[in-house]
């Protein structure tokens, strides 16, 4: 090799060197800004379905992870800590060699890891305890869960990408809620409506029933009634079928099943929906069986029955003071009441509907695909909380079909779904806090100023703080 | 079809099954509107019959002590005339209703 050879070959090679390096940069740069803007591409979107038994190996694991860090103090013996440990039905998962006396706990109960860890600190053995903290990437946006329902793409309000002139991002954040939690067969929610179809094969395997150790409802008038999944206060029986649909939809958003490769997701994908029927095939009914639905949840609950949420898609502007007695009680049980704004355009403040309008309610009003008010949709800065995608809704209708509607009836169970999740990943939040989480968890928008109390669109992500 | 219901309060809500069409509807509409001016079916004029969203379903004419779904519900606006007033009417398959008549609306 020349002279004049070597020169170009080292040449080339400081070129080559130059490009690997100013790729690598590029790439690091590329996944600075995926994770600052938090955006998936859309083909990334569509690899990462997930059914259901995905998502539940996923939670599986993340239960089985110890729930807190003790660190006993010098010269407390091993099977001092064993003792400790089992008196609290606890086991020692790892011992961690290199700080001598800390322990990873695993609570088999699985209780609430900062209440173990003040427990433990309680003790005098103890030097310090603390949660097992998860450790997240900044990137949630890396980790959204889509679900497998084939129709999951026309649900705007969960995962708008822009589909049919909508607003890229309008939408609940749900897939970044699903990287926490999507749902729990613990949590109860009340569809207080026309019923609910308990045999639509989106629906089915959510649908509520009555434990064996919870007695039947027993109703003053009707005497016992085998309750067997919910109540019909129009004919005072246990059959809630739907025969208007308004029910069916409602429930559907609040809790299809998810990652079932069938129709729809609902905000839960697992949860159990409780039927309550007030409402006859034309879709209305009377205050007065409205209270009697409100009382068997009441009933329900003080038999043992988990129902954090009744969903309320309904109203009038005629004030009963029975209705806001009854829901008074529910909160005071710790029920949380969700009830739709209205569609009539109009003011509540200044025109209150009821029973959205009563204090211990959180009123809903309808945003269309664009984040903008939707034009049907009543608003209220004093009188209506929050905002919810309510318009051009895809969801479960009788017959096992799907159908979409709009209203302030859409936009409710959306947020009853919300404070579903939220239950369901923190089981012993109390109601107040139920109410202030979904409450402060928006994105505030321009088109709500004004508009309602909170100003703001819920985001489901921020509700399970995920975002 | 089964017309002539007459509700009361305690009645509203008991589960019914029905289904008009937009011909039944009308004709109920009418024979509503002729009973209630004391004039006869003929002497009411069909003013116009047209598709209509309205606000909930109740059609936006609800009844005193009646909750209705918050949902967006397609039906049939009724306009008839009589005595030289026009008087509207709200149906879908599984109501009519009459609305905003002296200040008051009815579900037939």
């Amino acid at each position: 090799m020349n002279r004049n050879n070597f020169l170009i070959h080292i040449a080339l090679a400081v070129v080559l060197i130059l490009v690997a390096a100013f790729a690598g940069q590029l790439r690091r740069w590329q996944h600075e800004y995926k994770a600052r803007v938090r955006i998936m591409p859309a083909e990334e979107k569509t690899r990462r379905a997930a059914t259901t038994a995905e998502v539940a190996e996923i939670e599986a694991r993340a239960l089985a992870r110890p729930e807190v860090l003790v660190k006993f103090k010098p010269g407390i013996s091993d099977s001092t800590i064993r003792h400790i440990t089992a008196k609290f039905n606890d086991r020692v998962e790892d011992s961690i060699e290199s700080v001598r006396g800390l322990n990873a706990i695993d609570d088999l109960d699985d209780a609430d890891a900062v209440q173990t860890a003040a427990a433990y600190l309680a003790l005098p053995e103890v030097e310090y305890a603390e949660p097992n903290y998860d450790i997240e990437l900044d990137d949630f946006a890396s980790n959204p869960i889509r679900p497998s329902d084939p129709r999951f793409s026309d649900q705007w309000a969960l995962a708008n990408d822009g589909q049919r002139g909508g607003k890229q991002g309008a939408d609940i954040s749900a897939m970044n809620a699903w990287s926490v939690t999507t749902g729990d067969d613990d949590i109860v929610i009340a569809v207080l409506d026309s019923g609910v179809d308990y045999n639509h094969s989106d629906l089915e395997n959510n649908i509520w029933r009555r434990p064996a150790n919870v007695p039947e409802f027993v109703d003053d008038t009707a005497g016992t009634i085998q309750d067997l999944q919910g109540y019909n206060a129009i004919n005072n029986d246990a059959d809630p079928m739907d025969d208007n649909g308004h029910g069916t939809h409602c429930a559907g958003i609040i809790g299809a099943e998810g990652g079932n490769d069938i129709g729809i997701t609902g905000v839960n994908w697992k949860v159990r929906i409780m039927p309550l029927k007030f409402m006859n095939a034309g879709g209305y009914g009377t205050t007065k069986d409205a209270i009697e639905a409100i009382n068997y949840v009441i009933d329900r609950k003080n038999h043992g029955v988990n129902v954090r949420v009744i969903s309320a898609s309904w109203g009038s502007t005629m004030r009963s003071q029975a209705l806001e007695d009854t829901i008074n009680k529910a909160y005071e049980a710790g029920i949380l009441f969700v009830a739709a704004a209205g569609n009539a355009s109009t003011d509540n403040d200044r025109r209150p509907h009821y029973p959205s309008s009563f204090p211990n309610v959180i009123a809903v009003a309808a945003l269309d695909r664009n984040d903008k008010l939707a034009s049907f949709s009543n608003w209220g800065a004093k009188h209506v909380a929050i905002a919810a995608p309510g318009a051009e809704i895809l969801s479960t209708w009788l017959g096992d079909e799907y159908e979409e509607k709009s209203g302030t009836s859409m936009a409710t169970p959306v947020v009853a779904g919300v404070a579903a999740l939220v239950a369901a990943n923190e089981p012993r939040i109390s109601i107040d806090d139920l109410r202030k989480r979904i409450l402060t968890s928006v994105d505030k928008l321009d088109s709500l100023k004004s508009k309602v109390a909170t100003g703001g669109r819920i985001n489901a992500a921020k509700a399970l703080g995920a975002q | 079809m089964r017309v002539g219901w007459s509700f009361v309060a305690s009645d509203l809500c008991r589960t019914i099954k029905m289904s008009y069409s937009k011909e039944d509807a009308l004709s109920k509409a009418r024979h509503d509107l002729a009973r209630r001016l004391g004039v006869k079916e003929h002497d009411v004029r069909e003013d116009a019959v047209e598709e209509a969203d309205f606000p909930d379903t109740s059609l936006g004419a609800g009844t005193d002590d009646e909750m209705s779904g918050q949902m967006i519900t397609r039906g049939w606006r009724i306009k008839l005339q009589a005595n030289n007033r026009t008087y509207e009417y709200r149906a879908d398959r599984n109501q009519v209703r009459l609305y905003d008549f002296n200040g008051k609306n009815f579900l037939l």
